[in-house]
């Protein structure tokens, strides 16, 4: 049981995977119907079916593929032209097909499903002359046949090609028989693969029919068909002409002699390779961590030996890093070309639905995409293109009025552009009317009047995403519920993606998609805004540029700013993400230009920190769906960084009021009434045991509070912490781990922080040394040794003393 | 042999059983003060308890959440119990400690003021909690008496449970 479960998973399957590629093949094979090649890979999959269903028991299917055989069979010697009423019949019964597969798949039994009306047309089509009579099972007519077969050929010249043919079927036949279904699962794989080995052979096959149909009477040719044909073992020849067919299995033979090379494949669970995805997205967090400590070794022991050798190890491994994430990354990537092949089909259906003339051109099938990207992005691209169908390409009389070709086109295209993927999708059609989206969106109330105004024509295009939205008069079959539009925008923007559109009026539109190539592992920038860092998806950046802060304006409360012809709206980071305001702003400001589809914004940061490799991750279940946060990643130095939703943003921005800039400047003055000397706070940052002594001695007469710290760090954190209100600060210069003048120059970043007075204790004297106190923004600078009363008299001035507590 | 083998075999096998009795009747706890009341949680649910180490603030929540801090890899919520209970925040010293939770799937990291010890309690003495407390709603699961000392015992559920 549990084999034939495996069998039947196994059947199921590979029989999926070749109707995927069956749609695609027969809307070709309607335009080309003479491409013999296109006929045989149908036809095959028919067989296959045929086969591995007959050997399951599956009846039903048996019955229909066997008719579809039939058919396919006559079309592929040339007896049946494959006319459009052909085409349907057939399409009708892929679709049968499809939907017995499902059931079996569902159900594990294919019972239900009428197929009885389907064959009856299958019959029509191929029962024409009558040869090949509809066989209701298939074991014995056709072991009949094979009697029948030898027969005829022996006799008759004139019905030649039927012997290729029913060769075919005896061939099934004894393979059947021979229940090689398990071979034969194997040898489809490289039935499949060979297919390409297998096509130079089929074209001199099919070269002999159409000849031997016009010259019967050259004999010579195939004569060594018809003699073994009756031998017992009559496999061998036949396996010719039906090597296509997928007979590998039998003849290992012919797989050798074959110059194509044999691409071998694994089926690997899908979960497998996310997790070594996963493993891939640590190891270049290591990475990063890595090389930052190199970075700061190399800091630390400049000149150092050992530091080449390190400097070596650290790049070897980014870049092994670097090459193994590609190379997993790729075992992701499936081709587009997936998603594509049932386009034809159902631009097929939608023409004549729509009673219109449609050409699909499509190009870059094997373009690579991550294969949750490839599973996200059908349904977008269903809804584009009947979009187009239905609203871009007008009737074959309208098409013709307007000066155009009857046929309109649909070009699919993707390409790769950078680190994205594009995929295009243009229409020859008649355009978007901005001033018509306008008012339909008027109409529906999705905008109001001013909004409308203010549009640009690019704006008016992406109307169409608005959910609600329709150009349709009426809702029919195809389109028109207002509803796919929107759909497409939300899929690709989850996928952080940006969708694009260009269209003009009686030319046609297009429409661009621009998708990451992965989704697990991003290049990201790095921006500041005080002390916290986000990181922004590269893919929504478009530029970042260096404004001063008189180049931002006010319009209706809200910042703006000019950007080359274009106006841009400005928000700034800390205002959506509430940051607190402790650091001084600077002159100068960053602004990075996001860019969601054809939407712009501008987000003001206060630095750049830089572009990095990100691996996203999620917050969890207790943060998840935080407005304006997508996730977090894992920063080089084991922080984590917020990774912006830059559509979320986008939102949020437009309910923020321009405070941006025009903050008012509140310099925290610390000017707390003092009532008693102990009010007075004092930090003395030394990081001698003794000269902090000394200090505290000259200034304990004061009754001022004293607070001490060892080092620049300690004075800093002490600072920050907010647990006193300092009055002043004396500092040492010479110092571990930060000294006096980066002290002063850490605490003067701070808004509050900019009137406390910093002194400088130090026993450097030199003038430089002064200046750089000075620089560094030292108010006064007091030279070892001093007196005590020196020290306490410049403390007094500095804090405002009032000398009534002395 | 048999006989005494048996009986040594019987033997063990009743100080196994009365081992597993009781040991459930014990319920081993950790108790952890916030601001002037000691809490605990069962054993089983933490996780590891570590040092303060640096976090990222998150934006857009309650107060409560300080943000989110890197455990080995893992971005994990950092919740300031403090605050949760209503009081206000203090830095963190020397003996503040992060309690990180599991259940399930569900991780967070929890601020505590200071350890006080693992507890070992009998069920008996654990009580529920006061009834003007709505039991459906209260993140307390009972309130544990032990020499002299009252413990309040907290659903690990409920404070891995987003609330807003």
């Amino acid at each position: 049981m549990d084999e034939f479960q495996e069998i039947l998973q196994d059947f199921l399957i590979e029989s999926f995977e070749l109707i995927e590629q069956l749609d695609h093949d027969l809307v070709e094979l309607e335009s080309t119907p003479e491409d013999l090649e296109l006929l045989n890979g149908i036809f095959r999959v028919a067989h296959t079916v045929k086969g591995a269903s007959s050997f399951l028991n599956f009846d039903v299917l048996t019955h229909l593929t066997h008719h579809m055989e039939d058919v396919l069979n006559k079309a592929r010697h040339g007896d049946l032209l494959i006319t459009p009423d052909v085409m349907d019949v057939i399409l009708e019964s892929v679709d049968l097909m499809k939907a017995l597969l499902e059931t079996i798949r569902d159900t594990s039994a294919d019972s239900g499903i009428d197929v009885a009306d389907c064959v009856a047309k299958l019959d029509k089509c191929s029962g024409g002359d009558g040869k090949v009579d509809t066989p209701v099972v298939v074991e014995t007519p056709v072991v009949k046949e094979v009697s029948e077969v030898v027969e005829v050929e022996a006799e008759d010249e004139d019905e030649l090609d039927y012997d290729s043919m029913d060769a075919d079927e005896i061939e099934a036949e004894i393979e059947r028989l021979l229940n090689t279904r398990q071979e034969e699962d194997k040898a489809k794989r490289a039935a499949k693969i060979a297919s390409g080995e297998a096509v130079p052979s089929a074209p001199s096959v099919i070269d002999e029919t159409p000849k031997e149909e016009s010259k019967p009477q050259e004999t010579p040719k195939e004569e060594p068909k018809p003699t073994p044909t009756q031998a017992p073992v009559p496999v061998k020849p036949t396996s010719a002409p039906s090597k296509d067919t997928k007979d590998d299995a039998k003849a290992a033979a012919p797989v050798k002699k074959a110059p194509a090379p044999v691409e071998q494949t694994i089926r690997v669970d899908v979960k497998r390779l996310d997790h070594l995805m996963n493993l891939i997205g640590e190891l270049v967090l290591a990475k990063n961590r890595l090389i930052k400590i190199n970075d700061d070794v190399e800091e630390r022991y400049e000149g150092e030996e050992f530091l080449e050798e390190l400097n070596q190890v650290v790049s070897i491994v980014s870049l092994v890093t670097t090459d193994l994430q590609i190379a997993v990354m790729k075992t992701r990537m499936l081709p587009i070309g997936k998603v594509f092949n049932k386009f034809p089909r159902m631009i097929r259906d939608l023409t004549r639905e729509l009673n219109k003339q449609i050409e699909l051109e499509i190009s870059g099938e094997d373009t690579e995409l991550d294969k949750s990207i490839v599973e996200v992005i059908g349904d977008p691209l269903v809804h584009i293109i009947r979009n187009s169908c239905d609203h871009g390409i007008e009737m074959p009389a309208d098409r013709v009025a307007a000066g155009k070709e009857e046929m309109g086109t649909i070009k699919l295209k993707a390409y790769n552009e950078g680190n994205a993927i594009v995929i295009q999708i243009d229409d020859d059609g008649k355009g978007l009317d901005a001033d018509m989206l306008k008012n339909k969106s008027l109409e529906k109330g999705i905008i109001t009047e001013k909004e409308a105004d203010s549009m640009s024509d690019k704006e008016a295009f992406t109307l169409i995403f608005k959910p609600g939205f329709s150009t349709a008069a009426q809702v029919t079959n195809v389109s028109g519920r207002g509803v796919g539009m929107d759909v497409v925008k939300t899929n690709i923007e989850k996928l952080n993606g940006i969708i694009d559109i260009e269209s003009e009026i009686g030319v046609g539109t297009s429409l661009k998609l621009k998708i990451p190539l992965t989704l697990a592992i991003i290049q990201a920038l790095l921006v500041g805004v005080q002390e916290e860092h986000y990181a922004i998806p590269l893919a929504s950046v478009l530029e970042t540029v260096r404004i001063s802060q008189d180049e931002i304006y006010t319009v209706e409360n809200r910042s703006v700013m000019r950007l080359r012809d274009e106006v841009l709206s400005l928000v700034h980071i800390g205002d959506i993400f509430e940051v607190e305001r402790i650091l001084d702003s600077s002159e100068h400001a960053y602004v990075v230009v996001l860019g969601l589809g054809s939407s712009k914004l501008g987000l003001i940061v206060d630095t750049l920190i830089g572009q990095e490799e990100i691996v996203i991750k999620s917050l969890g279940e207790y943060l998840k769906g935080i407005e304006g946060i997508a996730g977090a990643t894992i920063r080089g130095d084991g922080g984590v960084t917020l990774i912006v939703d830059v559509a979320a943003l986008m939102q949020m921005a437009r309910g923020v009021k321009a405070s941006v800039v025009n903050e008012v400047n509140n310099s925290a003055k610390l000017t707390n009434e003092k009532s008693k000397a102990s009010d007075y706070k004092v930090m003395i940052v030394d990081d001698s045991k003794t000269d902090r002594m000394i200090m505290r001695k000259a200034l304990e007469p004061l009754g001022i509070t004293l607070v001490e710290a060892n080092d620049g760090q300690e004075a800093l954190n002490t600072l920050k912490s907010g647990e006193h209100n300092f009055d002043a600060m004396l500092i040492d210069i010479e110092m571990p781990r930060m000294d006096g003048y980066s002290l002063a120059g850490e605490i003067k970043k701070y808004n509050k922080y900019k009137n406390l007075p910093l002194i400088a204790v130090t026993s450097r004297t030199g003038k430089a040394d002064r200046m750089r106190g000075v620089e560094s923004g030292m108010v006064e600078y007091i030279t070892k040794p001093y007196s005590a009363d020196y020290l306490s008299s410049v403390v007094q001035r500095n804090v405002n003393f009032k000398s009534e507590f002395l | 042999m048999s006989d005494k083998l048996k009986q040594i075999i019987n033997k063990q096998n009743q100080k196994a059983t009365e081992e597993v009795d009781h040991s459930d009747e014990i319920v081993q706890l950790v108790g952890f003060i916030i601001g002037e009341e000691e809490y605990a949680v069962p054993i089983l649910s933490i996780q590891e308890i570590i040092k303060p180490i640096g976090w990222t603030r998150v934006p857009q929540t309650p107060q409560y959440i300080l943000g989110v801090f890197n455990l080995r890899g893992s971005v994990i919520p950092l919740i300031d119990l403090r605050v949760k209970f209503g009081l206000s925040a203090k830095n963190h010293n020397e003996e503040t400690r992060f309690f990180v939770l599991k259940q399930g799937d569900e991780v967070a990291g929890f601020v505590i003021d200071r350890l006080t010890m693992a507890i070992r309690i009998n069920k008996g003495d654990i009580g529920p909690a006061p009834d003007t407390i709505d039991s459906d709603d209260s993140m307390i699961e009972g309130v544990g008496k032990q020499e002299g000392r009252i413990l309040t015992i907290l659903k690990v559920n409920k404070l891995l449970e987003r609330d807003f």
